[in-house]
């Protein structure tokens, strides 16, 4: 059994736990996370926040959180639940998470608070990853994965990838 | 909770999944890279939507979500006949993506306001990753409305076609009545149908396309030879309270032959 006192252990685990197509940022960078439940004697519950209905890495996702949970000492029932309420929007992404995403080439989602529904998908600007201009087009609402656009920066001339607003 | 939502949703389910399927097929032969890319990518979420909502179902069932999706004979699928069509070309698969996507909206919205707080969620989650799909095929329609005569053309007759078979979307469920008592379902197909229509003509009107949306209301689809062998002779002015299901179309498990072929390659592994 597992204390309350070790819910930081837990959540500290879930750092350690990448998003498997973006390796540089953790589901907890990605605000993928919502909520760690070490109330119950059972064990431990971790309920996840899929960014896309049909994202393929959730299953990994799942699997990874639980081994990396599972291996805190005292620890040995893992539940890792999945929900579509709230559905994940891209603000719960924290600081840190839109500086890695960067970092690794990814543009973070446009915005800064919740987007409505009618907001999606407007054309906005994404500052390219690379140079950090402003002047860039989008090329393709769609992209390799369900969660990416394709642009284009019209300064330095790299294609880019930006993380959907969704 | 009940096994009439659960055939709904499953109903809904073999939707996104057989259209999901027609747009993959785009993959590797779009007229260009950036449609390759995007159909890939509608088809990816579709069959993902359906995939949430095959678990959806199962969960009620206790059944396994491959099962529902890749184990079931081919009458026992309701999905619509506007998505087995094939894609015939370009005009059709844009008129059909746009038809569907539009009356895909109008089902989402109101399924938000279910009172099945996991389905409600989940209609939530859905439509606003489907925002990228209606404005995609938005687009298309657009440029290709004002573009010249020729493609308008195909489009004008493509999308007669796919808005003979939209009624089907909201063909009149069995699980209609149980839905409305138990709360789960918002709103009756007529009611919903009945804003398609609007909608839909509305858009159209502002292209400046002439096609008869008006009087799609409250009428069947056209049925073809299904896979069960009967011929369902075209009815297209049968009144809505007829009870579409008696002598229905796809929601009652009535195919067209092309979805014999489609059902044999998606059930093949």
């Amino acid at each position: 059994m597992i204390t309350k006192a070790d819910e930081r252990a837990v959540w500290n685990a879930l750092m350690s736990v990448p998003d498997p197509e973006i390796p540089a940022v953790s589901v907890v960078d990605m605000g993928m996370i919502l909520g760690v439940d070490t109330s119950d004697a059972e064990g431990v519950t971790v309920t996840v926040l899929p960014t896309f209905t049909g994202c393929p890495a959730i299953p990994v996702i799942k699997a990874d959180i639980k081994k990396a949970v599972e291996a805190i000492d005292g620890v040995d029932n893992v539940r890792v639940e999945t929900t579509f309420s709230p559905p994940w929007t891209p603000e719960r992404i924290t600081p840190d998470g839109r500086r890695k995403l960067t970092e690794f080439g990814l543009a973070p989602p446009t915005g800064d608070g919740p987007v409505l529904i009618s907001q999606i998908g407007l054309p906005m600007v994404a500052a390219c990853p690379f140079c950090g201009s402003k002047k860039t087009h989008l090329e393709n609402a769609f992209g390799p994965t369900p969660c990416r656009s394709l642009y284009y920066c019209d300064d330095c001339r790299n294609p880019f990838e930006q993380f959907k607003t969704v | 909770m009940s096994e009439a939502l659960a055939s709904f949703v499953t109903a809904l389910a073999d939707d996104e999944l057989v259209l999901g399927h027609r747009h993959s097929e785009w993959t590797g032969y779009a007229p260009h890279i950036e449609e390759d890319v995007a159909f890939s990518s509608i088809a990816q979420d579709e069959v993902g939507h359906a995939a949430a909502l095959y678990t959806f179902a199962g969960q009620i069932l206790g059944e396994d979500a491959d099962h529902l999706a890749f184990g079931r004979k081919p009458n026992e699928y309701r999905n619509a006949l506007l998505c087995e069509r094939g894609n015939k070309d370009w005009a059709y698969t844009l008129a059909r993506h746009w038809v569907y996507d539009t009356a895909d909206e109008v089902r989402l919205e109101s399924l938000e306001s279910s009172s099945n707080r996991d389905l409600a969620a989940l209609a939530t989650k859905m439509r606003r990753e489907e925002r990228y799909h209606q404005i995609h095929a938005d687009m298309w329609l657009k440029r290709i409305a004002q573009g010249p005569v020729e493609g308008r053309n195909k489009l004008i007759h493509a999308l007669e076609e796919a808005l003979r078979d939209a009624s089907g979307l909201f063909e009149l469920l069995p699980e209609e009545e149980r839905g409305i008592e138990e709360g789960w379902l918002p709103h009756r197909s007529e009611e919903l149908a009945g804003r398609f229509v609007a909608k839909a003509t509305s858009w159209l009107d502002g292209l400046g396309i002439p096609v008869g949306t008006h009087s799609t209301a409250g009428e069947r689809a056209e049925f073809v030879a299904s896979s069960s062998g009967d011929l369902i002779a075209t009815d297209e002015s049968a009144p809505s309270d007829e009870g579409a299901t008696e002598g229905g179309g796809g929601r009652s498990g009535r195919h067209s032959s092309e979805f014999d072929d489609l059902w044999d390659v998606l059930t093949k592994t």
